[in-house]
Formats: C-alpha cells, structure tokens, sequence
C-alpha cells in the first residue's frame, strides 16, 4: 500500500468501516512508515476536535420541545378518541395543504353525487331553517366530503378543493312539517333505495296530507324498487275510493312488471267496483299471464255480469 | 446510539407493546414512546442544524408525522428506523433549503452567532481532558464552518457516522441508498475536513 492509498483510508479506518483486507493493509503501512503514522495521530486529533463541538440538548430546551408537542397533539384532537380507521382523512392529512372552501350554495353541491342522502337532503330542503320542535344531536358529526377539484401550486404541493356535508342528527314528530319534508324529499332519492323504502314507510301513515299522498302516487308510478312501490301501494290503501288514485292504480295494474304489486293493486282495485274497471280489466285479461291476477281479474268481471274476454 | 436503556428501564411495556397502544390511540402510550427517542432525535437535529429553534422545528414536525402515521407502521421494520427516516428526511429538507438561503443571501451567518444565540444549548465541557481544553474557539468554529459547507447528504453521513456512531449499513439503509453510497459520501466528507483542517491540528 502507497501513502496517498493509506491517508485515504484512514478515517474509514478509524471507523472501523474498511474491509478486512484493507484493514490489515493499512495496519502493515502504518507498521514501516512513521509519516503516515504521524498522519494517523493527526487524524484522530481533528476527529477529537471535531468530538469537542459536539452540542447537548439543554433541559429546558427537550422540555419546551415535549410542551410544544403536546399542545400541538391536543390542537390535532389526540384525546384517545381517534378513529383510526377514517382512511380518507388521515391520508389527505398526510402532507397536503387542504383549503376548506365551504361551498354555500346548494346548487353547487347539486353536481355532487355520492352524497349522504339524508345530510344532503336534509341541507337542501332546509337551509339553515332550524326553527321548529326537532332537535339537533351533536355539532361535529362525521362530514361527507368530495373532492370537487384537485391542482398542482408552487413548490410540489397540492390544493383540493373539497365538497363537504356535514351530517346532523334531527328529530321531530312524524307530524311535523319540517320532518315531513325531509322525509318527502328522502323518498325521492335517486341514490338510495333502502333510504327510499325507509322513508315512504314513516309517510305511508300519513296520507291525509295531500303532499304526502302525491309522493305516495308518485313512488308507486315511478320508483324503480318494487319494495318501495309496496309500501307506496300500501300508504294508499284507504284511498282505493279516490279518483286520482284510482287512477293511478288502474295504470300501475296495466303497467307494472312486478306481479307482487299488481297483485296487490288489483285486489284493491276490486274492492271498490265501478263500471269504468271492466274495459281495464278486459285489457288486463289480454295480456296478464300471471295466473293468480288473471284469475283474480276473471272473478271480478264475472261478478261484474262482464265478460271475460273482448272480441 | 440508541441510548435508550435508561427511558426503556422506566416504561411498563415494551416498545412494540406501547405502539400498539398508541396506535389504538392511547395518549399516553404515545408519549412515553416519545420519551424513548425523543432526546437523540433532538440531539441529531441540533448538532445537524446547530440552531435550537431549528431543531425544535424538526422535532416537533418528526414527532406530528409520526402520530399522524403510526396507524400505517406494520412492523416491518423496526420502530427506531421507521423515526430516523422520518428525522432525517426532515434534516436533509432543512438543510438543503439553508444552502438556497445561503446562496441567495451573501451575507454567512457567523457561527459565533449562531452559537450566541443557543442560550438553551450546553456545549460539550472537556472534562478535564487537557487536549480538548487547549483547543481555541477559533478552531471549533472552523470546524463549524467545514461542516456548514459540506453537501446535505455528506452532512448528514457524517454525522451520523460520527457522532451517532451508526454503521455505514445502517445508514444507508436509513437514507435509502445503498452502504456504498454512504461510504463515498462520509469518504468525501472526511476529506474535505482533512484538506480544511488538517493545518489546524
């Protein structure tokens, strides 16, 4: 080994952090040259040197950093309540700036789909209008939220835009108008049927209201769940007498692809027999090939002194 | 350079019991799992950076992230990795954008400066060892000086190497490079130092 190669390895020497090999290389040049030996003392004074400026963390500084960190982890809500499982939040915390922009207008939210149905509707129908007997649960509940736009700013960094709902918890009497428009607009909610199914369930018992009776009409002639159009049909029922929703009910008959509900509607429909069935029930004969309506339907026109079949 | 024995003696659970716990959100598993590393986490970040204000940054930016992320550590490696990747990551940022600034402002901030101000700092006494006594402040500074002007990267290798006393392995391993890479970088690092000081001693 030449000089130069043995003051080059030196502080790796020094560290420990050279091959064997290399190791007994050098320890052999340091053995038979006394200019690298003077070179290795002077190594190991800078090292000592360099040990000397070597700074200590103060008390009173590790203790301000500790106070500071535990405010701070008070600020972010560490109070053993946190929910590690809420993916969505904890990965935008992850090193994004998030710019809460709090759309106020609901027609900008109406683009939104994936929306809680009952917070977005709740927030739709009554913006703000809280006056009335409900009562609202809790202020922080869990928020929906979607990302209306994302952009790259300065620097790497990232600002999105995000469309919040918060979620409240209201309740009130089933009487109650508020409440009743809640539950009016749940029912029409393209996105949820159980939501849907739920809600014309707690109307169904109201049907004396003429808004309520309209949704009811209008779930049974468009809903596309046939367990929402059952308890549509089945809030309707006491109105079998009622021109318009006899109606109604004579078009779902003819209509309807479910047999269950035009099961149902003709056995309401023949309660209350008027002249203006037969030509109904004839066409139904024609086409329905479910074999209980069609025997349901023969009966009643027999009873009516009609004839089963048009020629 | 773990150093931890003495917190470790003090705590009723183990480490991976107390991550455990802080990741179901026990505060004060959390702490004391603060408490384990907290003081080396400190020191490297004020002997990286030599400003206290500087290194409270880093610790309290460290220490967020790691609760922020605990509920993401599956252990797979350890604990101890797991923060001084995040630490030095942090140092790094931090040093790299004192270089911009150094290289936007002309004006050098003096290292007796920065040292004035570090009125929670102690500096390390010599205990009685006579050489470390006769050594001038005008040589600590110069040794500042060398290692303020050193890469980010060399930086941090070297003081890792040798103030931590951490194996070039592991320091790879911790900057995400190979033990290689680290060597070239302490090696350029040593150099530097030998060519800027090597008069001095």
């Amino acid at each position: 080994m030449k000089c130069e190669q043995a003051r080059d390895a030196m502080p790796l020497f020094l560290y420990g952090e050279l091959p064997f090999e290399d190791e007994e290389k050098v320890e052999v040049h340091m053995d038979e040259c006394a200019d690298c030996r003077a070179a290795l003392a002077k190594q190991q004074a800078l090292f000592q040197a360099i040990d000397a400026g070597r700074m200590i963390p103060g008390e009173e500084l590790l203790e301000n950093c500790r106070a500071e960190l535990r405010e701070r982890l008070e600020r972010e809500g560490f109070a053993g309540q946190r929910e590690r499982s809420e993916g969505f939040w904890d990965k935008l915390r992850q090193g994004f700036t998030i710019h809460f922009h709090f759309l106020p207008g609901w027609a900008q939210v109406a683009g939104a789909v994936a929306m809680l149905a009952v917070g977005f509707t709740a927030a739709r129908v009554a913006p703000g209008s809280l006056g009335g007997p409900w009562t609202t649960a809790g202020v922080a509940e869990p928020m929906t939220s979607r990302v209306r736009y994302v952009e790259p700013t300065e620097g790497g960094r990232v600002q999105i835009v995000l469309d919040e709902t918060r979620q409240r918890v209201l309740s009130g009497s089933i009487e109650d108008q508020a409440i009743q428009r809640l539950l009016l607009a749940a029912a029409k909610d393209p996105s949820d049927a159980g939501l849907r199914v739920e809600s014309v369930d707690l109307l169904k018992n109201r049907p004396q209201s003429a808004e309520v009776r309209g949704a009811l009409l209008y779930a049974l002639q468009h809903d596309p769940n046939a367990g929402v159009r059952l308890k549509a049909l089945d809030g309707l029922k006491e109105f079998a007498n009622d021109p318009e929703t006899r109606q109604t009910l004579t078009q779902v008959l003819l209509k309807d692809d479910n047999p269950g509900v035009r099961t149902q509607v003709i056995d309401l429909l023949i309660q209350h027999r008027t002249d203006s069935m037969v030509g109904v029930l004839q066409e139904l004969m024609d086409k329905e090939n479910n074999d209980y309506i069609r025997m349901r339907c023969r009966k009643a026109l027999n009873e009516m002194n009609a004839s089963v079949e048009t020629y | 350079m773990l150093q931890a024995t003495v917190a470790q003696a003090a705590v009723k659970m183990d480490e991976p019991e107390l991550i455990r716990a802080a990741q179901r959100g026990d505060q004060r598993a959390f702490e004391q799992l603060v408490r384990l590393y907290d003081q080396n986490v400190l020191r490297l970040a004020l002997n990286l950076l030599r400003s206290a204000e500087d290194a409270n940054d880093v610790y309290q930016e460290a220490f967020l992230r790691v609760y922020k992320n605990l509920h993401t550590f599956r252990f797979d490696c350890s604990f101890h990795t797991w923060l001084y990747r995040i630490v030095t990551n942090l140092c790094l940022d931090a040093l790299r954008k004192r270089r911009v600034r150094r290289e936007e402002n002309t004006v050098v901030e003096t290292r007796e400066g920065v040292l004035d101000r570090m009125d929670t700092v102690e500096e390390r006494r010599a205990h009685g060892d006579p050489q470390r006594q006769l050594l001038s402040r005008q040589l600590q500074a110069r040794i500042q000086k060398v290692l303020g002007e050193l890469t980010p990267r060399e930086r941090m290798v070297f003081e890792m190497r040798h103030y931590q006393g951490l194996r070039l392995r592991a320091i790879g391993e911790l900057l995400g490079t190979s033990e290689e890479a680290a060597k070239n970088c302490l090696f350029r690092a040593t150099q530097k130092m030998r060519a800027a000081l090597g008069d001095f001693v």
